[in-house]
C-alpha cells in the first residue's frame, strides 16, 4: 500500500506535465536528435516493418539490442520506457494465461516471446525516432515527405497547447473537487469514490469544451491574418519553410553503421543457430 | 422555397476550427486516460478505454467529418507521439478505423435535440470501433506468431481475449464513457458551442451530403489502403511459407523477406511524395 501511495505521489499532474514538457523539448542535444527527419523516416520504414517478416530468434535479438542501444543514446524519459514495458508484459502475460487455461503448455512461452521481441524492436525503434525529434522537426519532416501542411501545423500547435490545455483541465478538476461533495463512504471496492471521480472526469470537459471552443477560433483567425490556408498549399512558402533541412555526414554515418549491422547479424545468424 | 434540404456547408476556416477543437480537446482527454491506471478485477479489466464521448459528441454537433479525423489526429499527436507510443505504420491503421466509426456515428444524427438517435449513434460508434479493433488485433497476433495454428490453445486463447475485451470495453467504455457523457453534453452544448465558432448550429432541416464526402478520389484511397493491408497480410504469410520450405538454405528466406521489407518501405515512400504531388494538382484544379 506504501508502495502504491509514494507511486501515486510521482505521478501527480504537476510531475507529468514536467515529464511530458521534457519529452517534447528536453531533448535535442542527442546525436539521434541532430540527425535529419527523413533519415529517421528512412532507418524507421525499416525497423518499423522488418520485424514482422523475419520469424529467426537470432536476429530478432541482435535488433533488439540494436535498438535497446539507440533508445539509450536517446535518453528518453523513464515515464515513457514505464508505459511501453507495462503495455508489452500485460499483453503477452495475458495471452500466456489464457492459452494455458485453454490446454496449451508451456511451450507457448517461446513464440510469444518472439512475438514480444518483435512488438519492442517497433516500438523501440518508433522510441528511437520519434521521441528525440523535436515537434518542430517532426512536422517539417512530415511535410517534406508530403504530408498535409495541416498535419505539420496540428503537430507543432498540439506540443505547444497541451502544457496550457493540461492545466486548465486540472484547474477546472479541482475547482469542482473543492465545490462539490465527496462520497463520505468509499463503498465497496471504492466504488462510489470511483463514480465520483469518474463522474468530475466527464463533467470538467465541459467548461473545456466551451473555452477550447473560443480558443480554437481564435487561432484559426491568427492563422488567417497570416495567410494560413494559402500558405499551406503554395510550393514556395514549403520550400523557404524546409530549407534548413540538409542530410549531411552525420546521417550517412548513422545509416551506414545501420546498416552494416544488419548485415554482421544477418551473415553471423547463418552461422549460429538457436 | 427549395431551402428545405440545404447543404451543410462550411467555409475552410470552419473546417479549421472544427479540427482544432476536436484534435486538442480529444488529445487532451486521450492523454488522461493513458496515464489513469486500469483495475482488474479477474479477467474483466475496467480500464477506461478511451473518452469516446468527446469526438462523439463533436461528430454529433458539427461536421462529422472533420470531427472525426481531427479526433484521430488528436489521438496520434498528443496521445502517441508525445507519449512516446507512435508506432508508425499501425497508426494508420487506427486512424482509418477511428475516423469511420465516429463518421458513422456522427452521421446518424440529422436531429441533437433526440435523445433517442444520440444514443443510437454513441452505442454504434463504439461498437463499429471496438469491432474493427479487435479483429485487427487478432490478425496481428496472426500474422506475427509463426505456425499460429500450431501452438496448441494460442487460436482459442487469442479469440476468447479479444473477444472478451471487445465486450468488455463495449459494455463497460461504451456505456459510461460513451453513452451517459454524450446524452449528458449533446442537449447541454447544442446551440451553446456552435456560435463560439462563428457558425449556425445544425437542425433536422440540413443534410450533410455523403456524395460530397465519398469522392471518387477518397472512395479510391480505401480501396488501395485496404488493399494495402490485405497485401500486407499476404506477404508475410508467403514469407513464413518460404521460411519453412527453404530451411536448409538458410538465409535465403531471410534476404527475401528482408527485400520484401526494403521494397515495401521503398513503395510507401514513393506513394507518399507522388500523393503529394497529385494532391498539389488536385488542389491546383479546385
Amino acid at each position: 500500500m506504501a508502495a502504491a501511495k509514494s507511486f501515486a505521489d510521482k505521478l501527480s499532474f504537476e510531475q507529468i506535465k514536467i515529464e511530458l514538457l521534457n519529452t517534447a523539448y528536453g531533448n535535442d542535444r542527442t546525436l539521434i536528435a541532430k540527425l535529419d527527419p527523413r533519415t529517421l523516416f528512412l532507418w524507421y520504414a525499416f525497423f518499423g516493418i522488418a520485424p514482422w517478416f523475419i520469424h529467426s530468434r537470432f536476429i530478432l535479438a541482435g535488433m533488439l539490442l540494436f535498438v535497446i542501444g539507440t533508445t539509450i543514446m536517446t535518453k528518453v524519459s523513464r515515464l515513457i520506457i514505464f508505459i511501453l514495458i507495462l503495455g508489452l508484459l500485460g499483453e503477452s502475460g495475458y495471452l500466456l494465461i489464457a492459452s494455458l487455461f485453454f490446454g496449451g503448455n508451456l511451450g507457448i512461452i517461446i513464440p510469444l516471446l518472439v512475438l514480444t521481441m518483435k512488438l519492442s524492436v517497433i516500438s523501440l525503434a518508433s522510441i528511437t525516432a520519434f521521441c528525440s525529434m523535436s515537434p518542430e522537426r517532426l512536422g517539417e519532416g512530415l511535410l517534406r515527405i508530403g504530408v498535409p501542411g495541416q498535419v505539420s501545423f496540428s503537430i507543432s500547435y498540439g506540443y505547444r497547447m497541451l502544457p496550457t490545455l493540461f492545466e486548465e483541465y486540472n484547474h477546472i478538476f479541482m475547482s469542482y473537487r473543492l465545490r462539490g461533495k465527496s462520497p463520505e463512504k468509499h463503498g465497496l471496492f471504492y466504488f462510489r469514490t470511483v463514480i465520483y471521480f469518474i463522474k468530475l472526469a466527464v463533467k470538467s470537459f465541459y467548461p473545456l469544451l466551451l473555452s477550447m471552443a473560443k480558443r480554437a477560433r481564435t487561432t484559426v483567425e491568427a492563422l488567417e491574418t497570416k495567410g494560413g490556408q494559402y500558405a499551406f498549399r503554395n510550393p514556395a512558402v514549403k520550400k523557404l519553410k524546409l530549407a534548413n533541412l540538409r542530410i549531411g555526414k552525420t546521417d550517412y554515418f548513422f545509416l551506414l553503421i545501420s546498416v552494416l549491422y544488419l548485415i554482421s547479424i544477418f551473415i553471423s545468424s547463418h552461422y549460429v543457430s538457436f | 422555397m427549395t431551402q428545405i434540404k440545404e447543404r451543410y456547408t462550411l467555409t475552410q476556416s470552419q473546417k479549421m476550427m472544427v479540427f482544432i477543437l476536436s484534435m486538442s480537446l480529444y488529445g487532451l482527454s486521450n492523454m488522461i486516460t493513458e496515464l489513469v491506471p486500469e483495475v482488474n478485477v479477474g479477467p474483466v479489466n475496467f480500464s477506461i478505454e478511451y473518452f469516446a464521448f468527446i469526438p462523439l459528441t463533436l461528430c454529433i454537433l458539427f461536421h462529422p467529418f472533420y470531427a472525426a479525423i481531427g479526433a484521430s489526429f488528436g489521438e496520434i499527436i498528443f496521445g502517441e507521439i508525445m507519449l512516446g507510443q507512435f508506432s508508425g505504420f499501425g497508426e494508420m491503421e487506427k486512424l482509418v478505423i477511428f475516423t469511420l466509426a465516429m463518421y458513422v456515428a456522427g452521421i446518424i444524427v440529422n436531429n441533437p435535440k433526440n435523445r433517442v438517435q444520440v444514443g443510437i449513434a454513441a452505442v454504434t460508434g463504439v461498437v463499429i470501433h471496438q469491432f474493427l479493433n479487435m479483429v485487427s488485433d487478432i490478425a496481428k497476433v496472426w500474422i506475427g506468431v509463426e505456425d499460429f495454428e500450431a501452438v496448441s490453445g494460442l487460436p482459442q486463447s487469442v479469440v476468447a481475449i479479444e473477444g472478451f475485451s471487445f465486450l468488455n470495453d463495449v459494455l463497460f467504455s461504451g456505456i459510461l464513457f460513451a453513452l451517459l457523457p454524450t446524452l449528458y453534453l449533446v442537449p447541454r452544448l447544442y446551440g451553446k458551442i456552435e456560435p463560439l465558432l462563428g457558425m449556425k448550429p445544425c437542425d433536422n432541416k440540413t443534410k450533410y451530403p455523403i456524395s460530397g464526402i465519398l469522392k471518387p478520389r477518397f472512395i479510391l484511397v480505401g480501396v488501395l489502403l485496404s488493399a494495402a493491408a490485405m497485401g500486407f497480410e499476404f506477404l508475410s504469410e508467403a514469407g513464413i511459407d518460404i521460411f519453412e520450405w527453404e530451411a536448409d538454405f538458410g538465409s535465403t528466406a531471410i534476404w527475401i523477406s528482408l527485400a520484401v521489407a526494403a521494397v515495401v518501405a521503398l513503395i510507401t515512400i514513393i506513394v507518399l511524395v507522388t500523393g503529394k504531388n497529385k494532391a498539389k494538382r488536385g488542389m491546383a484544379n479546385e
